[in-house]
């Protein structure tokens, strides 16, 4: 019992950083702007949160300023890869790599190796409900999680919203199915795909800050590991809906828990378990694609 | 989209195949350039000596590993009126070694684990080691320097071993010292496992299952079960060998199971993992084990040591036998013991000032200190330590109060 619950408390854990990423980046995907560079948006918001809050030792500012640099970040990618038509590849890889250049360039200029918010105690940053923290298993799920992880999952509810329910929502996913059509009834298409791509970093940008401060009061460099890319395959294996790119995240988010918890009665083959998530991924994407193009009839084209 | 897509892969399919076949190329290089370059350091008159610090990715300033070796080449150049560099590489570790070797640095110490390009030579080059048989390299952690029968390849090659199975002995019987005493010893703040009611278990999370790092694990898991033995007690071991170096909130969460299962100390040997680990220690109240420098004041009260590696002691060490003109007759495989003071753990001092103020914590933690002292003489006469970097093989079962999970 006491590991189940340990392994749904972690998948929370691990996946909220990575459903944030998702329901930002599904904006970009529909708007059909391939961004890759969620993660590095992700990691110049952990480090950016966690500088503002070692230098400010206000933890709300770092979450922030994460926000503001991630926002500036998305705000690059937009001018060169919207305005100017950019390879988007390219720029995304470019900010990945400046992320991760920045951070270490900083970090040495601290004479250091890691921030580490030693003002704090990240227990302390957790949200017990009452009552509902002492039922077993949903305790686990729903209680002692840090604010950002509960905007996380009810974002994907907020998101489903802006996506289907507004007319914003309709305009963006216009823009990216046929943009010619969308310019022939007078939408700014350049403008909505400047916002899908700033929604993104934005919750990029509190991805960073959850994995980071909220979690570890501490940065370290390349800290996001590889969460960003993740989350683009989620966005594709959920052909970019909110409720199901949200559960593959959630999915990775539970493979990563169970190589965790597991490892102890694994013993060396614990390594195995690690595998998991990127098993599922592929299978997910084959079936997905199978899926997709079953129905196919005619060469070339989509029966829809 | 599907275009852009295809042309990424295949534009990242051709990258891999370019590079399968350069490595290929670096291959064929290491084994036809098998022959040993014979000369050793000549040694001109003393003061006008040169070496060399090539830093690691970390860099001079981090208070530990490099800035250590920087520290060594100083004392020597106060000592001996050697005149020293320090280079933080920007262009790679061998463009480094290769100027500074061109510059006539008579002894180059190269803290990055990297030496294909001095050892095997890379894209069809020369072994830079080979290029340079006037100037004497010093590589750490690791004896690349061995021929495929494992004879010494090239003369001007010294590998600079520490002996951290030692250190972490030390570490492991510390540990079980302060988990079997922890009520006495700390006051409220932590949230330590009672040892009789399922506290006695102790985590190690390493970065990779290499000797590199088994060399950590080992040492640790006999020095657990050598006080655990003295005690009479048995004690959990629960171990990741695969957590990688960089992702810190995995660490955090792998230490997170052990602080669950009942473990009071987590050792991480995995760099980046490792401040996920001390962390985790703080948010739950119990303790860390760190390596490579001192880090016992990274979550003050949570570190209760740190693994050390002294790169000061083997930097003046050999410094001292090139002055001497000696550098000709020393070992190429060096290894730093305890008693050489390049290896241990720390002082103590950061987390006795966490100790509770009662007189039987102050009391009982001089005892502690007290049997680590008396533990360290022992070791390498009385207390032999297996040691995975040599090649040796460790058995669990010469361990029976440690039950490996």
């Amino acid at each position: 019992m006491d590991i189940i619950g340990n392994i749904l408390y972690d998948t929370v854990y691990h996946s909220a950083p990575i459903i944030l990423c998702v329901i930002g980046g599904i904006f970009a995907y529909k708007a059909n702007v391939l961004n890759i560079a969620l993660e590095g948006m992700m990691l110049i918001g952990a480090f950016v949160s966690t500088l503002t809050a070692f230098l400010t030792h206000n933890i709300a500012l770092g979450v922030l300023f994460a926000m503001l640099a991630a926002l500036a970040f998305g705000l690059v990618f937009s001018v060169l890869g919207v305005t100017f038509k950019g390879n988007v590849i390219i720029i995304g890889l470019a900010l990945n790599l400046l992320a991760s250049a920045i951070a270490k360039f900083v970090l040495v200029r601290m004479n250091t190796s890691n921030i580490t918010l030693s003002f704090m105690n990240v227990a302390d940053l957790k949200i017990h409900i009452p009552v509902i923290e002492n039922i077993p298993l949903l305790g686990n799920i729903l209680s002692g999680h840090p604010l950002i992880t509960y905007i996380s999952f009810i974002g994907i509810f907020v998101m489903w919203v802006l996506m289907y329910k507004t007319k914003f929502g309709v305009y963006v996913r216009v823009v990216g199915e046929n943009e010619d059509a969308a310019k022939s009834i007078g939408l700014k298409t350049d403008f909505y795909k400047y916002v899908a791509i700033l929604i993104g970093a934005l919750c990029c940008g509190l991805a960073g800050a959850n994995l980071s401060t909220e979690r570890l009061g501490l940065f370290t460099n390349d800290m996001t590991a590889g969460r960003g890319f993740i989350a683009i395959a989620a966005i594709y294996c959920g052909q970019g809906s909110p409720t199901l790119s949200a559960m593959y995240a959630v999915v990775f988010g539970l493979a990563r828990a169970l190589s965790v918890n597991l490892s102890i009665y694994a013993g060396p083959a614990a390594g195995l378990f690690d595998v998991i998530p990127y098993v599922i991924m592929v299978c997910v994407l084959t079936a997905v694609s199978i899926v997709k193009h079953k129905n196919n009839k005619i060469r070339g084209f989509k029966n829809e | 989209m599907k275009r852009t897509l295809k042309k990424v892969l295949c534009l990242a399919m051709a990258a891999m195949m370019g590079l399968s076949a350069l490595t290929g190329c670096g291959n064929k290089a290491a084994t036809s350039s098998g022959a040993p370059a014979g000369s050793n350091a000549s040694a001109p008159a003393k003061s006008d000596k040169k070496i060399a610090i090539v830093c690691d990715t970390a860099g001079q300033n981090d208070n530990g590993y490099n800035q250590a070796a920087v520290n060594g080449a100083k004392e020597v150049a106060q000592k001996y009126g050697v005149q020293y560099k320090v280079v933080e590489p920007t262009n790679g570790v061998p463009a480094a070694l290769e100027a500074l070797a061109d510059d006539g640095y008579n002894v180059i110490f190269s803290l990055e684990y990297d030496f294909d390009a001095l050892i095997k030579g890379v894209g069809g080059a020369k072994p830079i080691a080979e290029s340079y048989p006037n100037t004497t390299f010093v590589v750490f952690n690791d004896n690349p320097n061995v021929t495929s029968s494992g004879a010494v390849k090239y003369k001007n090659v010294i590998s600079v071993l520490f002996d951290v199975h030692e250190a972490s002995f030390l570490a492991g019987s510390l540990s079980v010292l302060v988990n079997e005493n922890e009520k006495t010893l700390f006051a409220d703040g932590y949230k330590f496992k009672d040892p009789a009611s399922g506290g006695r278990a102790i985590g190690f999370i390493g970065g990779t299952n290499s000797n590199g790092i088994t060399v950590f694990s080992d040492g640790y898991i006999q020095g657990i079960n050598y006080m655990a033995k003295e005690l009479g007690v048995k004690y959990d071991f629960y171990a990741k060998y695969d957590a990688g170096f960089t992702d810190s909130a995995l660490g955090s969460t792998v230490a997170g199971t052990y602080y669950d299962k009942g473990a009071n100390i987590v050792y991480g040997v995995a760099g980046g993992v490792g401040e996920g680990i001390t962390s985790k220690a703080k948010e739950v109240g119990r303790l860390a084990i760190q390596v490579d420098a001192n880090k016992d004041n990274q979550q003050p009260g949570y570190v209760l040591t740190s693994v050390l590696k002294n790169t000061n002691v083997p930097v003046v060490t050999i410094c001292a036998a090139m002055v001497n003109n000696k550098l000709s007759t020393m070992q190429n495989v060096q290894s730093y013991s305890l008693s050489s003071g390049a290896t241990g753990i720390t002082d103590l001092s950061e987390i006795s000032k966490h100790i509770a103020s009662t007189d039987a914590a102050k009391a009982k933690w001089k005892e502690i200190q007290a049997k680590i002292t008396e533990i360290r003489g022992k070791i390498g006469t009385e207390i032999k330590v297996v040691n995975a970097q040599a090649g040796e093989k460790f058995d669990p079962s010469t361990c029976p109060n440690v039950t490996i999970k």
